[in-house]
């Protein structure tokens, strides 16, 4: 009983950190229509950002995050303006590969630049554990599960309950109408996908104590993160944590009873059944997957 | 509505500069005796070829697979493996592999054919990560990480050459095969059929068109065509592994060649290989693999945000502007 | 020929089609009619096959199209035509309605034969290798009706293919209409333009919110009060 709580509880952890991404990246193609394959170096990006502000200045991630995240916020807002906006509306080619390419550059341009090496971030949370009924959780894991939650959450308040929220919302449904009533729909994809990158980098820096740091780790995350967020159904916010934190708990479940690859192998497996079966997955929207553009 | 492809017609020009290509790629062992450039341009016959099977389906037919790396490992492990632990030859194991190939792709595309854009992509994407997955962990099979080590044993009759030329023609005939079946497919009722389907399936449809027949013949050709690929790439290499066949990277690669070049044209993939793969190549050598990636990134995002029919279209407006430029020349002199 | 049997459909919280019933003998040219959103596109898509419908059914020479395709409806000889014109854009016309004749069975070199035949019928022909997407709609809507032709169909449905033409090829087209009528073709048409749709149908259909209102020869529907009010707004003059 004690390793059945244990197991759920790492999942449910690491199923938090999975929401923050996977909200972004839902969010993103909720409202912009636009699947973002570079969503995890954003992530990469924020824990090179914790790794060099830690070994140079000595800065702790839990305040280098404040430092970081405006940054990629601003790097988002980049990355919408010379690349995102131009591909919207575009064939499907453009759509999926234009943040493909993007995805290919921003790890190499890491490569190239801090070369292979494994780095890590060590601090007062890396090692350290603290014990509820016997099942012992990572301080890091639980500080960015926090964070994770309270961001899914404070963006659900935002977007049902806000008027700003509510335009974000129009524009999802539909893109025409909402111009037509008067939306800055640029202003709105701008905004959506700088948010979202922004959290991504966050999330990066969060767990940058208890994380591995290499240009690829983005990409050992990406697939799990698109799995999540097809699950919810893609667009869904809620969807998006929902599916998280059961995939973080399968994950754990099935590694632990199966082992790694046929743990991963199994919930791929669902994920290809829930496309074919159940495209629109468990949140989402009947008839998305067909509408696509 | 993704490319356009002008006309479906070909001007009877087209067969004199086919030949005479054919002709010039016979020629080239004789030329180039230097090594690195041979294995080089074999390399790039590969390549050309993937990406013309790619385009079978992604082109013609708009279906944008992120998992043909899947069906060039079928290929490539498919001969080794009856090669190693059955003796037969990969003459014959290459047909094996498509036709293994062939199957997987056609029933990818019985589940994937109702769906559109990125949900396409995504479900060819995990369809790709489980073989590899698959891949590196039954490793009674596939030997797993450790990988595939084609020992040299009996020459040409079972696909393995002592020198490289041998190896370029394995490689010609083999683009050969892919741009022969690329161009019937074109010219054929099916060619039509995938390309009406890509431009309003709604209206295809009602004209007539089998949406599931077309699209799963076309995922099973395009499917069979990487195999072959596949299985040629492993005799030539003589050593596989998950890494060099199944990898994620490897199906972006694929796609990535043929978008430069240019989709949905048969000629696009070619070019694509003949650009990307020595590109990529030198800037290895050079300044290493990570710029050489951050190039091949940049090149994608430029080429589909700038440039979405390929280095082809620019190549035919050249060809266009030349020959108006020769008719105006020929007015004048006379 | 054509038999729509108590047809419904229903979107999310909307009934677009409404019990729809009525028949189409060979030979007619049988118009249908209403005000926007009174569901004719929608009951094109059933007959056609894209929609299925909620309850009711499609037979066509007799037989049940319940459970056919759009595909295999057009190869049993229903030919369609899109209000909202659907070029394959890329393609040139001539492409585009080889299309059309290649599912009749033909190969690629009989099948350009009879798609350069029909182009030269419509009075196509000089835009034989034009890239579809970039024709002005009036041809699109032209190419529409090639391209169905070219399938060699026994009930062409016509959507809307006079919207935005001058007169004189509102006259043009519905002189085509006839003569094909005259070689055998059946036809079931929308149309706004109510003029021409009296002048060439033999029958005539009111639909509205989904329900057939009234069915007749074009003299008693004009007539009728009903249609009057819901779809002429006042009486027209008989052409």
């Amino acid at each position: 009983m004690q390793l059945v709580l244990q197991i759920v509880a790492n999942g449910l952890l690491i199923g938090g950190l999975y929401a923050l991404l996977a909200v972004g990246l839902t969010l993103i193609f909720g409202v912009l229509r636009v699947v973002n394959f570079a969503h995890a170096e954003f992530m990469m990006l924020g824990m090179y950002g914790a790794y060099w502000l830690w070994a140079i200045f000595g800065l702790d991630p839990y305040v280098s995050v404040f430092l970081i995240t405006p940054v990629i916020f601003l790097l988002g807002v980049a990355v919408d303006r010379v690349i995102i906006q131009r591909s919207i509306g575009k064939p499907d080619v453009t759509v999926v590969f234009a943040t493909l390419g993007l995805s290919i550059l921003l790890q190499n341009a890491a490569l190239t630049l801090w070369q292979a090496d494994i780095r890590s971030v060590s601090t007062f949370a890396s090692g350290s554990v603290f014990v509820v009924g016997g099942v012992r959780l990572s301080v890091a894991m639980s500080v960015s599960f926090a964070a994770a939650m309270l961001f899914a959450l404070g963006l659900w308040f935002f977007l049902t309950r806000t008027m700003y929220g509510k335009a974000i919302q129009a524009v999802a449904q539909n893109r025409r109408a909402a111009a037509l009533m008067g939306i800055d729909v640029k202003r709105v994809y701008l905004f959506t996908y700088s948010v979202a990158v922004a959290a991504a980098g966050a999330m990066g820096v969060l767990v940058a104590p208890i994380f591995t740091i290499f240009p690829r780790v983005g990409q050992t995350h990406i697939v799990t993160i698109f799995v999540i967020v097809v699950l919810g159904g893609l667009g869904s916010v809620p969807g998006a944590v929902v599916a998280a934190l059961l995939v973080g708990i399968i994950r754990a479940g099935a590694g632990f009873l199966l082992g790694t690859a046929w743990g991963e192998l199994s919930y791929f497996a669902v994920f290809l059944l829930v496309l074919v079966v159940r495209p629109q997955g468990f949140f989402g929207r009947r008839g998305a997957e067909v509408y696509g553009g | 509505m993704p490319i356009k492809s002008a006309s479906l017609t070909s001007p009877s020009g087209q067969r004199i500069a086919f030949a005479v290509a054919l002709v010039l790629l016979l020629c080239v062992p004789l030329v180039i005796r230097d090594i690195y450039w041979l294995d080089l341009g074999i390399t790039v016959l590969i390549w050309a070829s993937l990406a013309t099977a790619w385009n079978i389906s992604a082109g013609f037919a708009g279906g944008l697979s992120l998992g043909h790396a899947a069906f060039f490992g079928v290929g490539a492990y498919t001969s080794s493996l009856l090669f190693l632990r059955l003796g037969i030859t990969p003459w014959i194991g290459v047909f094996v592999g498509a036709l293994l190939a062939g199957a997987l792709g056609a029933l990818l595309g019985v589940i994937t054919f109702r769906l559109k854009g990125p949900f396409f992509v995504l479900a060819t994407l995990a369809f790709g990560i489980v073989v590899h997955i698959v891949n590196v962990n039954w490793r009674d099979l596939t030997r797993g990480a450790a990988g595939l080590l084609l020992p040299f044993r009996g020459g040409p009759q079972n696909m393995l050459f002592p020198n490289l030329w041998a190896y370029w023609y394995t490689g010609l005939g083999l683009l050969v095969l892919t741009v022969g079946i690329s161009i019937a497919i074109e010219r054929s009722r099916l060619g039509y059929y995938l390309v009406a389907l890509r431009e309003d399936e709604d209206a295809a449809r009602s004209l007539g068109v089998r949406v599931v027949r077309s699209k799963v013949v076309a995922a099973a050709l395009s499917a069979a065509l990487a195999a072959c690929a596949g299985a040629v790439y492993a005799t030539f290499i003589q050593y596989i592994d998950p890494d060099s066949t199944t990898q994620f990277e490897l199906s972006v690669q694929i796609a990535l060649v043929a978008i430069v070049g240019g989709m949905g044209t048969t000629l696009g993939p070619v070019l694509g290989a003949a650009i990307v793969i020595p590109l990529g190549e030198i800037l290895r050598a050079r300044v290493g693999g990570g710029p050489a990636l951050v190039v091949y990134g940049f090149l994608l995002m430029v080429i589909v945000l700038a440039a979405p029919n390929g280095a082809i279209a620019g190549v035919r407006l050249i060809g266009r502007r030349l020959r108006r430029l020769m008719d105006s020349g020929r007015k004048a002199d006379a | 020929m054509l038999e729509v049997r108590a047809v419904t459909v229903d979107f999310v919280g909307l009934r677009a089609v409404d019990h729809a019933s009525f028949t189409v003998e060979k030979g007619q040219i049988v118009g249908l009619i209403g005000p926007n959103g009174a569901g004719k596109t929608t009951l094109f898509n059933v007959v056609s096959g894209l929609v299925r419908p909620s309850s009711g059914s499609v037979m066509f020479e007799g037989k049940d199209l319940s459970h056919l395709g759009p595909a295999d409806r057009n190869r049993m000889g229903i030919g369609r035509t899109f209000q909202v014109v659907k070029p394959f854009g890329g393609l040139t016309v001539l492409d585009n309605v080889m299309v059309g004749a290649l599912t009749r069975g033909q190969g690629p070199a009989e099948a350009r034969e009879t798609a350069r035949v029909t182009l030269k019928r419509l009075g196509l022909e000089r835009f034989t290798d034009t890239v579809a997407h970039s024709l002005p709609l009036a041809l699109r809507k032209r190419l529409e009706v090639a391209r169905a032709l070219a399938t060699g169909p026994k009930l062409m449905l016509l959507d809307e293919i006079m919207g935005g033409l001058n007169p004189t090829e509102v006259n043009e087209t519905l002189s085509l209409v006839q003569e094909l009528n005259a070689e055998g073709l059946t036809f079931l048409v929308i149309e706004h333009n109510m003029n021409a749709i009296m002048r060439i149908a033999e029958k005539v259909l009111v639909l509205n919110q989904g329900a057939v209102l009234i069915e007749g020869p074009p003299a008693v529907v004009t007539r009728d009060a009903q249609v009057i009010s819901v779809y002429l707004g006042e009486p027209i003059e008989s052409a």
